[in-house]
């Protein structure tokens, strides 16, 4: 094996996202000759207050994957509990087992090794639709969507039509 | 613990509590640890003299006696690595040893090695991802089924290829997502059953994907039972603890599937499994 298994299986994945792409996002790669850095364009799910929204993202992936899982960031600006300001993704699927730090109770879903490119952005999407208020990222912007829902739709509203101007 | 300490974000970041920094501390000491293991102790050791478990228990008179005990019936031990993996490491790596000398046993598994992806498959696991482990399983697999029954010397030399294989963390870690996958696919298959097995209101699937499929998660008996129904390879493994038993001196053992011809023996001390050889 001269060749990192990592680094075939994200091609294989790469190859098979161009041939058959999924609905509700793009993929390529920031640098074409670095197949462990990708970037995606996500679409605004519809009927959620980010439709129409084009949200670019960034997935870092370790020599390691799929036994780890990629870093994932947003690069566009994004209000959302489960996203830190800076745009870090916070999901429990990018989490290793290993990280289970608020204990065995609690556990969900964790990175499992046959997660690709397409099962991680339909998580996130996912998200997008459907916040997790209790383990946020961003706590102001859960904190809005709990108590002032109306600032929240507001902040949102902002960000898709800056993704807008940003993308045309 | 704060509200805010669920279980679907790790990510705390902006979150300001004590408890917290704790965790964080602790969480960084984990890995110091686990870095540590990953330097000193391969994957899957050399084989030991039992005797060499006798050093271990120096000061304790009831696992001396427990020694004494396994080795009236086993002569050597191989150590693997304490990474949550170790079951799934420890019996592929026994089993596939054993295949060597056992080529009718390695023909029936053969069959069903080749089977198990679509058995995954046909319950919904992606083709796509299923197919990267099961070529590297297969590889392996397919590389002792050239060598089974052959000459001492070819014996020998396929023995240190499968060793060091095994002590190679893609091909080793590939072999035991893949029999985590055939874990997951067998539980999921048989769900009614196992579902009595299954503590608290967790449904079979997220107990899969909980405690199965994901890499590092420590194997219990339920784990035992369906890997070895799933291959139909008898398992047998002996329990170090300090439980009560009739007798304090013995070593009490399990077979799986119960009253199968074991022909992997494990040890197992608590949160850990290694390879015995009689």
């Amino acid at each position: 094996m001269s060749e990192p298994q990592s680094s075939l299986l994200l091609k294989k994945q790469l190859a098979e996202l161009n041939k058959n792409p999924v609905e509700g996002f793009s993929a390529g790669l920031i640098d074409d000759n670095d197949i462990y850095r990708w970037e995606v364009l996500i679409i605004g799910p519809p009927d959620t207050l980010y439709e129409g929204g084009f949200f670019k993202a960034h997935l870092h992936f370790p020599k390691e994957y799929p036994l780890r899982p990629p870093r994932m960031k947003f690069v566009t600006e994004i209000w959302h509990p489960n996203i830190e300001k800076n745009g870090d993704v916070c999901i429990s699927i990018l989490h290793e087992p290993g990280d289970d730090k608020w204990g065995y109770e609690k556990a969900s879903e964790r990175w499992l090794p046959v997660h690709t490119v397409e099962t991680i952005l339909i998580s996130v999407i996912s998200m997008l639709a459907d916040p997790n208020d209790e383990s946020p990222a961003n706590v102001d912007a859960a904190k809005e969507w709990r108590e002032s829902y109306s600032e929240f739709k507001r902040k949102v509203a902002q960000c898709v039509r800056k993704s807008q101007e940003d993308c045309s | 613990m704060a509200d805010d300490a669920s279980s679907s974000s790790g990510c705390a970041g902006n979150i300001i509590d004590n408890s917290i920094n704790q965790d964080e501390l602790i969480m960084k000491q984990q890995r110091e640890i686990e870095k540590e293991i990953s330097e000193t102790i391969p994957l899957v050791g050399e084989l030991e003299e039992l005797s060499s478990l006798e050093k271990e228990y120096n000061e304790d008179p009831v696992y001396l006696l427990k020694v004494k005990d396994l080795s009236s019936k086993y002569k050597y031990i191989r150590r693997t690595r304490p990474d949550g993996n170790c079951f799934f490491r420890a019996f592929s790596y026994a089993y596939l040893e054993h295949l060597l000398t056992d080529k009718s046993e390695y023909n029936k598994f053969y069959e069903i090695a080749k089977n198990s992806k679509e058995i995954l498959v046909a319950l919904g696991f992606s083709q796509f991802t299923v197919e990267d482990f099961y070529e590297t399983f297969m590889e392996v697999v397919q590389r002792v089924g050239e060598q089974a029954g052959g000459t001492p010397e070819s014996l020998e030399s396929v023995r240190t290829e499968l060793h060091d294989k095994f002590n190679k963390q893609g091909y080793s870690d590939y072999i035991v997502v893949y029999l985590r996958l055939v874990t997951s696919g067998q539980l999921q298959t048989e769900n009614d059953f196992y579902q009595n097995f299954i503590e608290g209101p967790r449904t079979v699937t997220e107990f899969c994907r909980q405690e199965v499929e994901p890499m590092y998660k420590e194997s219990d008996h339920i784990h035992i039972i369906a890997l070895s129904n799933a291959l139909n390879v008898g398992v047998r493994v002996k329990y170090m603890d300090r439980g009560e038993g009739s007798q304090v001196s013995e070593v009490i053992a399990h077979d799986f599937p119960e009253g199968s011809k074991p022909l992997v023996h494990l040890l197992y001390r608590p949160g850990h499994y290694d390879i015995l050889y009689a």
